[in-house]
């Protein structure tokens, strides 16, 4: 499993646009992301889930990638969130 | 558990100060909102960990705690007598009393609920049948053409089969299945049913054995009450079956079972009551018609054995009458008072009414009326705000003893109102009575009732929207999938996600769907489900529906930098949510002024996950 933490400086957070690409990033691979907030936590590739969690600027999310390709995956995911988020 | 009411309402007085530190409380769907004397006395953390505060926030000079659909109303009303401010503000008293209403003024109101949506077929038809068959009796040999009897058919329709319309509407009201609702419509009327409207003319009605139950074979033409009642014993059935049944079995077992069960009930409980109820009518009718003083008191009750869908029967009254060698069809006079009572009522209601909506249903309702259908006035107008309703039974009595006491007669029946003139034998009279009635009745209805305003949420400047658009917008598809259809949640022109304004919706990453170019400012939920996840920026709210269907419903473009200013969201996260029920408000000014497009994005976010999505204006 790979694991790590990323702290969101995007003002708005992980709103419905990107919470949508971030899935869309997500679904690519066969692994499974968790993406944790707290006592909150979403699969990467929900996005109601995802938006229901309510991240914001500031806060600090873990992600967890699991999976035959999680190396591949948590390194995409970790790219988009800097890029993006 | 059950939250304890009381604790919470308790436990919130003494966080925010105590009783002298509240202005003001009122609450709406979901949320209590306070207005607070001094802000420095609110203990934010302790209020946050009560029990039942799902959370909250400050706005507009408000303290707003989310408590939650079903449950605030409850908390509010012990917030009130813990704080014993029931009497503090106007506003308070109209929402408390609005939540505490008696039984029979919300049995009323889903009456009304039921029949409001189906008024246009019923208007339609009235005002049909009222000037085809008067033209049929001025000119008999128009009866005969083939005309007369195409029209008529379009005419009667709605009439004929009123059960099928009744119990859908009544299905969706009651929060069932709306086409199990027209299975138990329906079997009501079968065909293999005698005809109820010509059970008079049969010599032994036949039955099923069914158990201890003898069933009259029997169709409920014309009846509105029961067929309400059976939907909604329906509707409970139907719920709690999809609540116990497992979900691999629900599809088959619980619609089996619930019209099984219903139709079963139906004919062998409900039907019989009412038969038994029918008889005791007639029988007391028919001692009433001889004196002026059950004249009276009839013309006060008709409308009621209307309401029950009883009126029917009185043609037997008055075949019997004419059958008499020189007989006089006494009880017309009597339908006649009550029916062109309403008429008045109605009439009054229509003039005075400024909601526009009101209007355009009262009006054509009284036209309808005056040509002696009264069920569109009755349950479209009268009855929904009762005290018209009043006033029609006061008229109704006043010309009823009026007719009785000129003895005046019709020599056919059928026709009651303005077309009444054409089987009348005394015209000048019954003018007289149709003056007395209508009349009294028009200007009580003037004195007593009184348009009620719109029922705003206290300190809410957003416009309330009219109920009955809720339910026709919604009810209008623009997503279908393996798993359901999801309603149009904003009126408005909609259009495919692909033209979108923004290349995120528009390609399809966040799910297929349509864009809505809102044409008003009110979002309503699409379909029966769980609010997955509101934005704190308060634009999009996300419901989880039948199947896990994940809707998206993002209010304009880019509408997140407004950080909620010009939105207003009346569920929570975790709330239930009903087909139609208003969810969201916003302002379009605002959102125009900020230099957003408007356009609503309804998408279903996993839309990958179903075969067969399709989307669009009205699918």
């Amino acid at each position: 499993m790979k694991e790590f933490t990323y702290t969101i400086t995007d003002p708005v957070g992980i709103h419905a646009r990107p919470a949508g690409l971030l899935v869309k990033e997500a679904k690519q691979f066969n692994s499974t992301a968790t993406i944790i907030k707290g006592d909150k936590s979403a699969k990467a590739t929900s996005l109601m889930k995802l938006m229901g969690m309510g991240v914001k600027q500031g806060d600090a999310v873990t992600v967890q990638v699991e999976g035959d390709d999680e190396e591949a995956c948590a390194a995409a995911i970790e790219k988009f969130l800097k890029e993006n988020m | 558990m059950a939250l304890n009411y009381r604790k919470c309402a308790e436990e919130i007085v003494s966080h925010i100060g105590g009783r002298d530190n509240i202005a003001q409380a009122a609450h709406c769907a979901t949320r209590l909102r306070l207005v607070i004397k001094d802000n420095g006395k609110i203990d934010r953390a302790a209020l946050e960990n009560v029990d039942g505060v799902k959370g909250m926030f400050e706005n507009n000079g408000q303290l707003q705690l989310i408590i939650g659909t079903g449950t605030v109303n409850k908390v509010y009303a012990e917030f009130l007598s813990v704080t014993g401010m029931s009497e503090a503000t106007k506003d308070d008293v109209k929402a408390a009393a609005a939540a505490q209403q008696p039984v029979w003024k919300r049995m009323l109101k889903a009456l009304g609920d039921v029949f409001v949506p189906i008024l246009p077929a019923i208007v339609a038809s009235g005002l049909m049948m009222g000037l085809i068959e008067a033209l049929g009796k001025v000119y008999p040999e128009f009866a005969n053409t083939d005309w007369y009897g195409f029209l008529d058919m379009v005419a009667n329709t709605a009439f004929a089969y009123l059960p099928v319309i009744v119990a859908v509407s009544a299905a969706r009201v009651f929060g069932g299945n709306i086409f199990l609702g027209g299975v138990i419509g329906l079997a009501m009327i079968h065909s293999s049913l005698l005809n109820a409207w010509s059970v008079g003319s049969v010599e032994i009605i036949p039955t099923w054995k069914l158990f201890v139950f003898t069933v009259s074979r029997v169709g409920y033409q014309g009846h509105v009450i029961p067929v309400i009642i059976a939907v909604w014993l329906m509707c409970f059935i139907e719920k709690r079956l999809h609540k116990h049944v497992p979900e691999m079995i629900d599809l088959f077992v619980t619609p089996l079972c619930t019209v099984l069960s219903t139709v079963f009930l139906t004919f062998t409980i409900i039907g019989p009551a009412f038969a038994q109820l029918e008889s005791w009518v007639l029988a007391g009718a028919q001692v009433l018609v001889h004196n002026p003083i059950g004249a009276g008191v009839m013309g006060a009750l008709y409308p009621w054995t209307v309401v029950m869908g009883l009126h029917h029967m009185y043609n037997v009254i008055e075949a019997g009458m004419l059958a008499v060698e020189g007989g006089l069809n006494t009880w017309m006079p009597i339908a006649s008072a009550a029916n062109f009572a309403q008429f008045g009522a109605c009439l009054a209601v229509g003039l005075k009414a400024r909601n526009a909506r009101t209007k355009a249903i009262a009006v054509p309702s009284s036209l309808s009326a005056a040509l002696g259908i009264t069920e569109p006035a009755i349950f479209g107008v009268n009855m929904r705000f009762f005290k018209p309703f009043i006033a029609g039974m006061v008229g109704g009595t006043v010309g009823a003893v009026f007719g009785s006491f000129t003895g005046i007669g019709a020599t056919a029946y059928g026709v009651t109102g303005i077309p009444g003139y054409l089987t009348i034998d005394k015209p000048l009279q019954y003018t007289i009575l149709l003056a007395l009635s209508g009349g009294i009745a028009f200007v009580l209805a003037n004195i007593l009732w009184k348009e009620e305003a719109v029922e705003a949420v206290p300190a809410e400047p957003t416009p309330v929207p009219v109920v009955e658009s809720a339910a026709e917008i919604a009810g209008k598809t623009v997503i279908r999938c393996s798993s359901g259809e999801i309603g149009q949640p904003v009126i408005g022109k909609v259009i495919p996600y692909t033209e979108i304004p923004d290349p995120t919706f528009a390609t399809g990453t966040l799910g297929q769907g349509v864009g809505i170019e809102p044409e008003d400012n009110v979002v309503y939920a699409p379909f029966d489900g769980e609010v997955s996840s509101v934005a704190d920026s308060k634009h999009a709210i996300g419901i989880t529906g039948p199947g896990d269907m994940e809707l998206l419903i993002h209010v304009g473009v880019d509408t997140v930098a407004m950080k909620g200013d010009g939105f207003e969201d009346f569920v929570a996260e975790g709330d239930k949510v009903k087909k139609g029920q208003k969810i969201m408000t916003f302002d379009r000014a605002k959102i125009k002024a900020a230099g957003h497009p408007e356009t609503v994005v309804v998408l279903l976010t996993n839309s990958d996950d179903y075969e067969n999505v399709q989307f669009g204006d009205g699918i």
